[in-house]
């Protein structure tokens, strides 16, 4: 493995243009891949964060009792269509209210929790059982009214957020695969060149090798090493222009989103998710390094 | 060692062998001489699956190498030590490194090749040369990088196609004494040569060809240095008769 090192690196510095050509492709498509990623990721949380907001709240009648409560909340929470059900009682409504109008506490001095009823607030799987979901319940007798999370401003406008993020979501997923496909193709094309190139100003050692007696495999080492130190350097070097860069926007992004949580909490989780993602690229390298190399290989080999 | 029976060798219409049979044993050093042209190369591409016969039959150790299947063909070559007339030393490598290339081909463990390297590198007289590139060298230089590249992984057969073909008759003869020492040590040794002077102070066996046909074997008995030729002819082969112009042919038997 040693003597194949030395020859691939031998390689890359006799030709350094070549060599830096490559980088510079793989580099770019590894770094657009790093961004794409962490969009991906982002977005996906983004949509997450909306889809499983408290989405319905049921207003309870005063008369209930809690065993009615603890009846409606165990048949909620057995409803597949249904989770995260939080019973919210009068009083804590009455904190809800009083965090909400801190600015002005006039406005909490004047209320009472009797103002308040209680309520079971819970989230849909998914948007579209919404109406049946809202329509079952509001035939349950304890319930007075019932209604979409009220901050977004009613059904109609948080259905239109969640159903803008899912298409923004699918097209940054669409385009962006696309865009980073079309760029590994690029990479795969560049190195498949200059593997060929290599091995064509190689020929004469190629020949001696086979003379005394070099396997296939043998010969084919070096210049699929070399290969591989392109992908390896490319996608290390686009991981971590992508990470300076994301580590640099990241308090700025945590500071606009608030709690939606677009990037994972905490350094080392954060770390984790970059980590993830280099591995899976250098992975990817891996396989555009080889299959660029064996194509150019045995291009070269028919060709003989 | 090497036995080749009834080789014939065409490329289009020119024939480079025609019906060529002889045995090599293990530990002779035998020359193959002729003109250019004559088909001495083409024997030691045989012999190295450089290329294949027409028709006939190349032994190499024990095996049919015309019938060796091609995944095969690394592990014979790395049994056959070749010294090239154009010594096809690698340039961008050092003396050092170009004759571990063979050491790193056969899997020797890599603890082992600076003594092994060494060995050699003492044995050609390049031992204060090794770090230097070929083209720091001189040709007698290069001729020896190749011959120590050729030895380092203890082959059982080496061959040299024309070794003293680009030296000055010194360098020539230093190069000619080195194999007849490994030749001593006891390996076997084929020679592509046309240099008479060469063939005549080593006195050896010889394998005469002219137009790719073997038209002698000569051989010099070392101490009595009694001079023992065969010629002769022989009727045309069975099939050959068939041919428009048949061609005489010279049958060589054992010495």
């Amino acid at each position: 493995m040693k003597i194949h090192l030395k020859t691939a690196l031998g390689y890359i510095k006799r030709s350094p243009f070549q060599a830096l050509a490559a980088l510079f492709v793989l580099t770019l498509t590894f770094f657009v891949g790093t961004i794409l990623a962490v969009l991906v990721y982002s977005s996906a949380n983004l949509l997450n964060y909306f889809e499983t907001r408290p989405q319905i709240i049921t207003f309870l009648k005063d008369e209930i009792t809690p065993e009615n409560v603890s009846a409606l909340q165990n048949k909620l929470s057995a409803d597949v269509r249904v989770k995260d059900v939080r019973y919210v009682s009068k009083e804590e409504a009455l904190e809800i209210y009083k965090q909400a109008t801190s600015d002005n506490p006039l406005l909490s001095e004047l209320v009472s929790p009797t103002i308040f009823p209680a309520s079971l607030e819970f989230s849909v799987t998914d948007l579209s059982f919404a109406q049946e979901v809202i329509n079952e319940i509001k035939e349950e007798g304890i319930v007075d009214s019932v209604g979409f999370t009220a901050s977004l401003g009613g059904e109609k406008t948080l259905e239109d957020v969640v159903g803008r993020l899912r298409t923004l979501t699918l097209y940054l997923r669409i385009g962006g695969g696309v865009f980073v496909g079309v760029l590994a193709g690029t990479s795969l094309l560049v190195i498949l060149v200059i593997t060929g190139m290599r091995i064509t100003t190689r020929r004469g050692e190629i020949e001696i090798l086979n003379l005394i007696g070099a396997t296939p495999a043998f010969i084919r080492s070096p210049i699929i090493l070399e290969a591989l130190i392109y992908s390896s350097v490319g996608a290390f070097v686009g991981w971590l222009l992508a990470f300076l860069i994301w580590l640099y926007a990241t308090p700025a992004l945590i500071g606009y989103f608030g709690d939606i949580p677009i990037l994972p909490k905490g350094t080392l989780n954060l770390f984790g998710l970059f980590a993830i993602i280099l591995v899976g690229e250098l992975i990817i390298g891996l396989g555009l390094a080889l299959s660029g190399s064996y194509l150019a290989v045995s291009r070269a080999r028919r060709n003989r | 060692m090497v036995k080749l029976t009834h080789v014939s060798k065409s490329f289009g219409e020119i024939k480079a062998l025609v019906d060529v049979s002889f045995e090599i044993k293990k530990g002779e050093f035998v020359f193959i001489t002729g003109p250019s042209g004559a088909g001495k190369t083409t024997i030691l591409k045989l012999i190295l699956r450089e290329i294949l016969p027409t028709s006939g039959q190349v032994v190499f150790d024990g095996e049919d190498i015309v019938n060796l299947p091609q995944e095969k063909v690394p592990y014979l070559r790395q049994k056959i030590g070749v010294v090239f007339q154009d010594y096809k030393v690698l340039p961008e490598r050092t003396v050092r490194e170009n004759v571990e290339v063979p050491l790193a081909v056969t899997g020797v463990n890599p603890d082992e090749w600076a003594a092994r390297v060494n060995q050699v590198l003492k044995l050609v007289g390049l031992d204060k040369r090794s770090e230097l590139f070929p083209a720091q060298l001189s040709g007698g230089e290069i001729q020896r990088v190749s011959l120590a590249r050729a030895l380092v992984v203890n082959p059982k057969l080496v061959m040299a196609d024309e070794p003293t073909g680009n030296l000055d008759w010194e360098t020539g003869d230093a190069i000619m004494e080195l194999f007849e020492k490994i030749n001593k040590e006891g390996k076997t040794v084929i020679m592509a040569t046309h240099n008479k002077h060469v063939v005549e102070r080593l006195k050896k066996r010889v394998i005469e060809l002219k137009d790719g046909k073997m038209v002698g074997q000569t051989r010099v008995k070392s101490e009595g240095e009694e001079k023992v030729e065969e010629k002769k002819e022989e009727e045309p082969r069975q099939e050959e008769k068939t041919e428009e112009k048949p061609k005489m042919k010279v049958k060589v038997e054992e010495v």
